[in-house]
Protein backbone atom coordinates (compact mmCIF):
# COMPACT_ATOMS: atom_id res chain seq x y z
CA UNK A 1 0.00 0.00 0.00
CA UNK A 2 0.97 3.42 -0.87
CA UNK A 3 2.60 6.13 1.99
CA UNK A 4 0.60 8.73 3.48
CA UNK A 5 2.55 11.82 4.87
CA UNK A 6 1.17 13.62 7.95
CA UNK A 7 2.54 16.71 9.08
CA UNK A 8 2.32 18.93 12.30
CA UNK A 9 5.04 22.14 13.28
CA UNK A 10 5.09 24.22 16.51
CA UNK A 11 7.13 25.19 18.88
CA UNK A 12 8.02 24.71 22.93
CA UNK A 13 8.39 28.07 25.31
CA UNK A 14 8.72 26.54 28.41
CA UNK A 15 11.45 23.86 29.36
CA UNK A 16 10.04 20.19 30.73
CA UNK A 17 6.21 21.13 29.19
CA UNK A 18 4.80 19.45 26.58
CA UNK A 19 3.59 21.84 24.08
CA UNK A 20 1.34 21.01 21.25
CA UNK A 21 2.00 20.48 17.47
CA UNK A 22 -0.66 22.03 16.00
CA UNK A 23 -0.26 24.25 13.39
CA UNK A 24 1.12 23.38 10.07
CA UNK A 25 2.60 26.99 8.68
CA UNK A 26 0.01 28.83 6.91
CA UNK A 27 -2.40 26.61 8.46
CA UNK A 28 -2.99 27.92 11.80
CA UNK A 29 -6.11 25.34 12.64
CA UNK A 30 -5.57 22.53 10.49
CA UNK A 31 -7.72 19.95 13.01
CA UNK A 32 -6.81 17.19 14.36
CA UNK A 33 -4.02 14.83 12.96
CA UNK A 34 -6.54 11.53 12.11
CA UNK A 35 -4.83 8.34 11.34
CA UNK A 36 -6.09 7.89 7.51
CA UNK A 37 -8.74 5.24 6.83
CA UNK A 38 -7.44 2.20 5.81
CA UNK A 39 -4.16 1.97 7.06
CA UNK A 40 -2.76 -0.24 9.88
CA UNK A 41 0.43 0.99 10.49
CA UNK A 42 3.00 3.78 11.68
CA UNK A 43 5.86 2.92 9.13
CA UNK A 44 8.21 6.35 9.59
CA UNK A 45 8.69 9.52 11.54
CA UNK A 46 10.38 12.58 10.47
CA UNK A 47 11.98 14.71 12.83
CA UNK A 48 13.13 18.62 12.59
CA UNK A 49 13.96 20.34 15.47
CA UNK A 50 16.43 23.14 16.32
CA UNK A 51 16.65 25.52 19.23
CA UNK A 52 16.77 29.73 18.70
CA UNK A 53 19.54 30.22 20.73
CA UNK A 54 18.54 32.94 22.89
CA UNK A 55 20.13 31.59 26.30
CA UNK A 56 23.32 30.69 27.11
CA UNK A 57 22.81 27.19 28.63
CA UNK A 58 21.88 23.16 26.94
CA UNK A 59 19.05 21.72 26.13
CA UNK A 60 17.83 18.13 24.41
CA UNK A 61 14.44 17.99 22.49
CA UNK A 62 12.18 15.08 22.39
CA UNK A 63 8.50 14.52 20.31
CA UNK A 64 6.04 12.33 22.53
CA UNK A 65 3.38 11.05 20.45
CA UNK A 66 -0.11 10.31 22.16
CA UNK A 67 -3.89 9.72 21.55
CA UNK A 68 -6.31 7.22 20.76
CA UNK A 69 -4.84 6.53 17.66
CA UNK A 70 -2.04 4.66 19.04
CA UNK A 71 -3.72 1.44 20.88
CA UNK A 72 -0.10 0.63 22.45
CA UNK A 73 -0.05 3.95 24.25
CA UNK A 74 2.42 7.09 23.55
CA UNK A 75 5.69 6.65 21.82
CA UNK A 76 8.48 9.26 22.72
CA UNK A 77 11.24 10.24 20.05
CA UNK A 78 14.24 12.03 20.35
CA UNK A 79 14.68 15.16 18.61
CA UNK A 80 17.55 17.09 19.00
CA UNK A 81 20.36 18.43 21.62
CA UNK A 82 22.75 21.54 21.30
CA UNK A 83 23.81 24.69 23.80
CA UNK A 84 25.27 28.30 23.61
CA UNK A 85 27.87 29.14 24.95
CA UNK A 86 26.51 33.29 24.60
CA UNK A 87 23.64 34.45 23.77
CA UNK A 88 24.78 36.74 21.12
CA UNK A 89 25.57 35.30 17.95
CA UNK A 90 23.96 32.31 16.62
CA UNK A 91 23.54 30.67 13.15
CA UNK A 92 22.02 27.02 12.41
CA UNK A 93 20.16 24.88 10.21
CA UNK A 94 19.55 21.22 10.99
CA UNK A 95 18.32 19.06 8.14
CA UNK A 96 14.94 16.31 9.10
CA UNK A 97 16.00 12.94 10.26
CA UNK A 98 14.14 9.84 8.83
CA UNK A 99 12.87 6.95 11.29
CA UNK A 100 12.00 3.85 10.64
CA UNK A 101 9.47 2.37 12.98
CA UNK A 102 6.40 -0.20 13.02
CA UNK A 103 3.71 1.28 15.46
CA UNK A 104 0.21 0.01 15.40
CA UNK A 105 -2.72 2.69 14.79
CA UNK A 106 -6.21 2.80 14.47
CA UNK A 107 -7.76 4.25 11.35
CA UNK A 108 -9.98 7.37 12.02
CA UNK A 109 -8.60 8.14 15.22
CA UNK A 110 -6.53 10.85 16.38
CA UNK A 111 -2.91 10.83 16.82
CA UNK A 112 -1.23 13.96 19.34
CA UNK A 113 1.71 15.13 18.41
CA UNK A 114 3.97 17.10 21.55
CA UNK A 115 7.55 18.74 21.29
CA UNK A 116 9.16 19.35 24.86
CA UNK A 117 12.28 21.18 25.36
CA UNK A 118 14.13 19.40 27.98
CA UNK A 119 17.49 20.46 30.46
CA UNK A 120 17.21 24.27 30.72
CA UNK A 121 15.31 26.87 29.16
CA UNK A 122 17.39 27.61 25.71
CA UNK A 123 14.67 30.08 25.04
CA UNK A 124 12.44 28.46 22.77
CA UNK A 125 12.37 25.29 20.67
CA UNK A 126 10.88 24.14 16.94
CA UNK A 127 9.63 21.59 16.07
CA UNK A 128 8.56 19.54 12.52
CA UNK A 129 7.11 16.02 12.56
CA UNK A 130 6.08 13.98 9.98
CA UNK A 131 4.10 10.61 10.54
CA UNK A 132 4.35 8.24 7.27
CA UNK A 133 1.23 5.77 7.38
CA UNK A 134 0.84 2.36 5.21
CA UNK B 1 14.16 3.93 -15.31
CA UNK B 2 14.22 7.22 -13.09
CA UNK B 3 12.86 10.50 -14.13
CA UNK B 4 13.46 13.64 -12.03
CA UNK B 5 11.65 16.34 -11.57
CA UNK B 6 13.15 19.42 -9.70
CA UNK B 7 12.19 22.56 -8.81
CA UNK B 8 13.54 25.60 -6.09
CA UNK B 9 12.09 29.07 -4.98
CA UNK B 10 12.18 31.32 -2.15
CA UNK B 11 10.03 31.22 0.56
CA UNK B 12 9.75 34.92 1.65
CA UNK B 13 6.61 35.06 4.07
CA UNK B 14 6.75 32.86 7.13
CA UNK B 15 4.22 30.77 7.36
CA UNK B 16 2.34 31.20 4.03
CA UNK B 17 2.11 28.63 0.89
CA UNK B 18 4.71 29.10 -1.90
CA UNK B 19 4.24 27.21 -5.22
CA UNK B 20 8.01 26.24 -5.90
CA UNK B 21 7.97 26.55 -9.81
CA UNK B 22 11.22 27.48 -11.41
CA UNK B 23 14.09 25.36 -12.18
CA UNK B 24 17.50 27.97 -11.79
CA UNK B 25 17.60 28.77 -15.74
CA UNK B 26 14.49 27.25 -16.45
CA UNK B 27 11.64 29.63 -15.56
CA UNK B 28 8.75 26.88 -15.88
CA UNK B 29 9.24 23.42 -15.99
CA UNK B 30 7.02 20.93 -16.49
CA UNK B 31 5.25 20.05 -13.27
CA UNK B 32 3.47 16.73 -15.68
CA UNK B 33 3.85 13.22 -14.29
CA UNK B 34 6.00 11.18 -16.74
CA UNK B 35 4.35 8.56 -18.35
CA UNK B 36 4.62 5.11 -17.86
CA UNK B 37 5.22 6.41 -13.78
CA UNK B 38 2.88 4.99 -10.88
CA UNK B 39 4.45 6.58 -7.68
CA UNK B 40 7.41 9.78 -6.54
CA UNK B 41 9.77 6.54 -5.41
CA UNK B 42 12.14 8.73 -3.87
CA UNK B 43 12.63 12.94 -2.35
CA UNK B 44 15.51 14.61 -2.15
CA UNK B 45 15.54 18.11 -0.67
CA UNK B 46 17.43 20.92 1.39
CA UNK B 47 15.50 23.96 2.58
CA UNK B 48 17.34 26.50 4.90
CA UNK B 49 16.74 30.81 5.57
CA UNK B 50 19.30 33.64 4.92
CA UNK B 51 19.12 33.90 8.88
CA UNK B 52 18.84 37.98 8.64
CA UNK B 53 16.33 37.86 12.16
CA UNK B 54 15.95 36.04 14.80
CA UNK B 55 14.17 33.24 15.74
CA UNK B 56 13.59 29.02 14.76
CA UNK B 57 11.63 28.24 12.09
CA UNK B 58 11.00 24.97 9.83
CA UNK B 59 10.65 24.27 6.73
CA UNK B 60 8.16 21.75 4.74
CA UNK B 61 7.12 20.62 1.74
CA UNK B 62 3.17 20.19 0.37
CA UNK B 63 2.97 17.73 -2.83
CA UNK B 64 -0.20 18.14 -3.87
CA UNK B 65 -2.44 18.85 -7.90
CA UNK B 66 -4.26 16.35 -9.60
CA UNK B 67 -1.79 13.84 -10.15
CA UNK B 68 -1.26 12.88 -6.58
CA UNK B 69 -4.12 10.01 -5.72
CA UNK B 70 -4.33 10.08 -2.19
CA UNK B 71 -4.28 14.09 -2.17
CA UNK B 72 -1.99 16.71 -0.78
CA UNK B 73 1.16 15.22 1.40
CA UNK B 74 2.93 17.53 3.45
CA UNK B 75 6.70 15.97 4.39
CA UNK B 76 9.25 18.46 7.16
CA UNK B 77 12.56 18.82 5.42
CA UNK B 78 14.44 20.70 8.05
CA UNK B 79 14.62 23.39 10.85
CA UNK B 80 16.77 27.04 11.26
CA UNK B 81 17.59 29.43 13.65
CA UNK B 82 19.56 32.27 14.17
CA UNK B 83 20.09 34.76 17.32
CA UNK B 84 22.10 38.06 16.42
CA UNK B 85 26.11 38.47 16.67
CA UNK B 86 27.44 41.49 18.63
CA UNK B 87 27.80 44.83 17.22
CA UNK B 88 30.79 44.49 14.71
CA UNK B 89 30.40 40.79 14.33
CA UNK B 90 30.06 38.27 11.43
CA UNK B 91 27.24 35.81 11.53
CA UNK B 92 27.83 32.19 10.44
CA UNK B 93 26.16 30.61 7.12
CA UNK B 94 23.13 29.12 7.26
CA UNK B 95 23.95 25.81 5.78
CA UNK B 96 21.29 22.55 5.79
CA UNK B 97 22.23 19.05 3.92
CA UNK B 98 20.43 17.23 1.54
CA UNK B 99 17.40 15.71 3.26
CA UNK B 100 16.57 12.03 0.90
CA UNK B 101 13.65 10.24 1.55
CA UNK B 102 14.11 6.46 0.12
CA UNK B 103 11.41 4.92 -1.00
CA UNK B 104 9.06 7.51 -0.68
CA UNK B 105 6.19 5.15 -1.88
CA UNK B 106 3.70 8.17 -2.99
CA UNK B 107 0.69 7.57 -5.67
CA UNK B 108 0.38 9.91 -8.58
CA UNK B 109 -1.31 9.54 -11.71
CA UNK B 110 1.15 10.10 -15.38
CA UNK B 111 0.60 12.34 -17.24
CA UNK B 112 -1.01 14.71 -14.86
CA UNK B 113 -0.10 17.77 -13.07
CA UNK B 114 1.59 18.14 -9.66
CA UNK B 115 1.75 21.21 -6.88
CA UNK B 116 4.99 21.59 -5.33
CA UNK B 117 4.63 23.81 -2.47
CA UNK B 118 6.82 24.61 0.66
CA UNK B 119 6.63 26.96 3.91
CA UNK B 120 8.63 28.15 6.44
CA UNK B 121 6.68 28.23 9.81
CA UNK B 122 7.38 29.44 13.06
CA UNK B 123 9.57 33.12 13.08
CA UNK B 124 10.08 34.76 10.04
CA UNK B 125 13.99 34.41 9.58
CA UNK B 126 14.61 36.32 6.56
CA UNK B 127 13.67 35.20 3.64
CA UNK B 128 14.27 31.11 3.24
CA UNK B 129 15.25 28.76 0.12
CA UNK B 130 14.06 25.23 -0.94
CA UNK B 131 15.33 22.98 -3.41
CA UNK B 132 13.09 19.50 -4.28
CA UNK B 133 13.92 16.85 -6.78
CA UNK B 134 11.21 13.99 -7.08
CA UNK B 135 12.26 10.79 -8.77
CA UNK B 136 9.19 9.18 -10.17
CA UNK B 137 9.70 4.61 -10.76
Amino acid sequence: MAKLYRSREGEATAVDTKSQLTTLGSEAAPGPLLVPTGVTKLTGIIIASIQNMAAATGFSSLVRLEGPGLPGGPEVFAAAAGGNAVATGGNGSMKAQFIDVDIDVTSANEILIFGEMCGTDVGQVSFGVTLIFE
Amino acid sequence: MSKTLTVEGDLATVDARANITTQGSVTAPSLIVPSGVTKIDKIICSASAEGLADGSAVFFIRIGGSAVKRGEQNIVISAAARIAVQAGSDAAPQMCGLVVIENADIEVNSSDSLSIAAEMAGNDLGTGHIVVTLMFA
